[in-house]
């Protein structure tokens, strides 16, 4: 695939996560232990052989540029081609508010224009998989088409993909719009809003739509256009998941407990890589009993942990009940602690004898580096 | 020369013989060790620790998993525009090829490797031992003292010290006397084999050393008996902490063991002096609803579906289901079947221990190696 250049936008809609993303992004949020939500589809990248990656900040800058720094974890710290950072500019002679994907990318023009590659790939990194990307690049270069969109046929029972792109197809099968799905059929089209688009027709698109001023995201400018080009849609058929709620947070976090899904996500096709940490073995102390857990290293357990996720350097002491919960990196549980259904954010420290209890459809959260002690004890 | 400027020649070439298959592909500096390291990282860390990042390693013994190990030195943070990592083996010139003879031989070798970068001091590393040390403080133990070389010492207990090289010192730990493995030793500070020369004294030393036919090339048993002799100012700096010397096959197993009490010396939890190691990007481990685990340490990509009890398990190990662990050091790789019983055992990378194995028995403190195609006791 060196012939694809890597584009991905992490300005996603984080509104929906309270206090875990109130200084990160979507894309930093931790997961699995060990990994931060945009480590997938670097990685997914990476692995596929895209070596040459734009990555568009967002906002929240600080978050993002620490975990990717130099981009050396995914081999992407390079001469020839390599990872570029773009955050957000300030511009004084626009008089409108900035909205949309667009005017990010056409900021940043000369990025695409100078590169080598003659044909994108568009990705955000909530939409979390471990996916094959050469296979759907090979099946986008056979057809011939002028832009690609990604898929998967999915039966939402539990309304798992409320608020993503959904695909529609005319009766004769052709691709006929994307949507936003409100839930209202079970059965659908789901976009993973993966694109692959010839340059040529990204210049086209981006040019067009800043002159005409009728589309602030690219998915509405391809749409404006659906005459003017061949549109191909790929089927996924692998295991997705969808970060854009806690809810969904929690539950993708809980599904890697499931070895057929963790199987998939961490070595399907290739290993997910991130920034590394050096941390040592983790310590099962005297008192642990852990069971159906997922742990990473430099922890220190002594205590009883079920069902959880456990991030790396997470001291648990002896007396502990931790069960079905979601501990971030240098977490501090004091003796006699008893936590059901909560995420900890990285270094909180929860002093001694404290229960946290919160509920499936709603976990209690405890923020970055808040410091939890039973009334009186402070 | 570049004033207060110190390097490191690490010697990492030694083959480890009484560790048997462990160091049968590999050279003991890469003999892995507590869950992730092989034992060269605790010298390389603790040099990236003390600010030193020019490093030679001399390499000889079966050096290619040591070479790969070490690649660019990047875990280290080694990987410099100047100086850096550098790997050193030996090699032919005019005069044809020689291997390295002794420890001093393979400086003696490197000269003109020392002399392009240019320090005032040097020091000398084994990449066979375990400890964490701050090489800066030595350093300025050796200014402070206006030393010629100095040696780092520990104290070892009484009844060991007819194995170790035993320095005798006065009351401003200058050293006055020299005692080999000591049937009666009169001190029980052991040399651990790190010494700090001025770079300018020991290059001299060295070519003159050479001229000798008789010469092993060794720095205990050449070089330094030598500048004592010709009265250099030879003191001793005492190291207090962790330090070992893995010699045997059940002492390698003991130090695994000594990482599971609580608060072990080693202390591999300090974030203040980490010690780095290659990584190899796996998932976290997965404990799975039927496992036992109890006073161990497990390492990333393990899967654990058994009972796990005192060991110490490096990466990517699979135990399945009703097999117990007990008391043993697992190397990566390895998976072990349902139904096996294993207590005080080494077992080496990627065996497969089948189904209804027992090894070992919880009575008996003999400790087991177990490679691919056969198991061997500890003597």
């Amino acid at each position: 695939m060196k012939n694809c250049l890597g584009m991905i936008n992490l300005s996603e809609n984080d509104g929906a996560f309270g206090v875990l993303c109130q200084n990160r992004p979507t894309s930093m949020l931790p997961f699995a232990g060990r990994y931060r939500v945009i480590d997938f589809m670097l990685s997914n990248m990476v692995n596929s052989g895209i070596n040459n990656i734009g990555v568009f900040t967002g906002n929240k800058v600080r978050s993002v540029m620490d975990h990717l720094g130099s981009g050396q974890p995914w081999d992407l710290d390079r001469k020839i081609n390599g990872l570029f950072l773009f955050t957000p500019t300030y511009d004084y002679t626009s008089i409108n508010a900035k909205v949309g994907d667009l005017d990010l990318f056409f900021q940043n023009k000369s990025f695409v224009k100078n590169a080598k590659q003659e044909h994108l790939f568009f990705a955000k990194s909530y939409m979390l998989a471990n996916i094959d990307l050469s296979q759907a690049y090979e099946d986008y270069i056979a057809s011939g088409a002028d832009i690609a969109i990604v898929y998967k046929k999915v039966s939402d029972v539990k309304n798992r993909f409320i608020g993503c792109d959904k695909i529609n197809f005319s009766e004769a099968g052709e691709f006929v719009s994307i949507g936003h799905n409100l839930g209202m059929e079970e059965d659908f089209n789901l976009s993973l809003e993966m694109y692959f688009m010839k340059k040529t027709v990204y210049f086209d698109l981006l040019f067009d739509s800043v002159e005409k001023g009728n589309a602030n995201y690219l998915k509405q400018a391809i749409l404006n256009n659906l005459g003017k080009y061949k549109v191909h849609t790929i089927e996924y058929k692998g295991y997705v998941s969808c970060i854009n709620s806690i809810r969904n947070y929690f539950d993708a976090n809980m599904a890697i407990l499931n070895p057929e899904i963790s199987n998939e996500l961490f070595f399907e096709h290739g290993h997910i890589f991130t920034k590394v940490k050096d941390e040592p073995s983790t310590h099962y102390m005297k008192n642990a009993k852990v069971k159906n857990s997922f742990i990473a290293n430099g922890c220190q357990i002594d205590g009883y942990v079920e069902n959880s996720i456990i991030f790396r350097g997470v001291k648990i002491e002896k007396g502990c009940i931790v069960r079905n919960s979601i501990i971030m990196q240098k977490t501090h549980i004091d003796e006699n602690v008893h936590l059901n259904y909560t995420i900890l954010d990285k270094r909180t420290t929860i002093n001694q004898g404290v229960t946290l209890i919160g509920d499936p459809s709603l976990p209690y959260i405890g923020g970055k580096k808040a410091v939890i002690s039973k009334e009186g004890n402070l | 020369m570049k004033e207060g400027k110190m390097i490191a020649m690490l010697l990492a070439g030694g083959q480890g013989s009484r560790l048997k298959l462990l160091t049968k592909e590999v050279a003991k500096p890469a003999v892995p060790f507590g869950g992730k390291y092989r034992i060269i990282d605790f010298p390389l860390s603790n040099c990236s620790n003390s600010n030193i990042f020019d490093v030679g390693i001399l390499t000889q013994y079966k050096p290619y998993q040591l070479n790969s190990h070490i690649g660019i030195g990047s875990a280290w943070d080694l990987d410099r525009r100047s100086g850096g990592v550098r790997i050193l083996p030996p090699y032919t010139n005019e005069q044809g090829g020689r291997w390295y003879k002794g420890t001093a031989n393979a400086i003696f070798e490197n000269i003109s490797f020392v002399d392009e970068l240019d320090p005032e001091f040097v020091l000398i590393l084994s990449g066979d031992h375990i400890y964490k040390m701050d090489y800066s403080k030595m350093l300025d133990f050796h200014i402070a003292k206006k030393a010629d070389i100095t040696i780092s010492v520990i104290q070892v207990p009484w009844d060991e010290t007819s194995r170790f090289g035993i320095l005798n010192v006065d009351e401003d730990n200058f050293i006055t006397e020299f005692e080999e493995k000591p049937k009666h030793a009169k001190s029980n500070l052991a040399s651990m084999g790190i010494y700090i020369f001025n770079w300018k004294l020991l290059r001299a030393y060295l070519i003159a050393e050479e001229k000798k036919a008789e010469s092993a090339g060794d720095f205990g048993k050449d070089i330094i008996p030598q500048m004592k002799a010709d009265g250099k100012k030879t003191y001793a700096y005492q190291f207090e902490g962790y330090w070992k010397d893995v010699g045997t096959v059940k002492s390698y197993w003991e130090a695994n063991m000594d990482l599971l009490s609580e608060d072990n010396e080693l202390d591999l939890y300090d974030s203040n002096w980490k010690i780095y190691t290659k990584n190899k990007h796996l998932p976290p481990q997965y404990i799975s609803c039927g496992a036992s685990v109890a006073n161990s340490l497990i390492n990333e990509g393990c899967k654990i579906e058994g009972n796990v009890e005192n060991s110490v398990l490096f990466n990517e190990i699979h135990i399945k289901n009703t097999s117990n662990v007990n008391s043993t050091v697992i190397l990566s790789g390895v998976t072990i079947e349902e139904n096996c019983n294993i207590y005080n055992a080494v077992i080496m990378e990627d065996v497969v221990i089948k189904a209804g194995t027992t090894i070992g028995s919880p009575d008996s403190d003999v400790v087991y190696l177990v490679s691919k195609n056969k198991i061997i006791e500890s003597e």
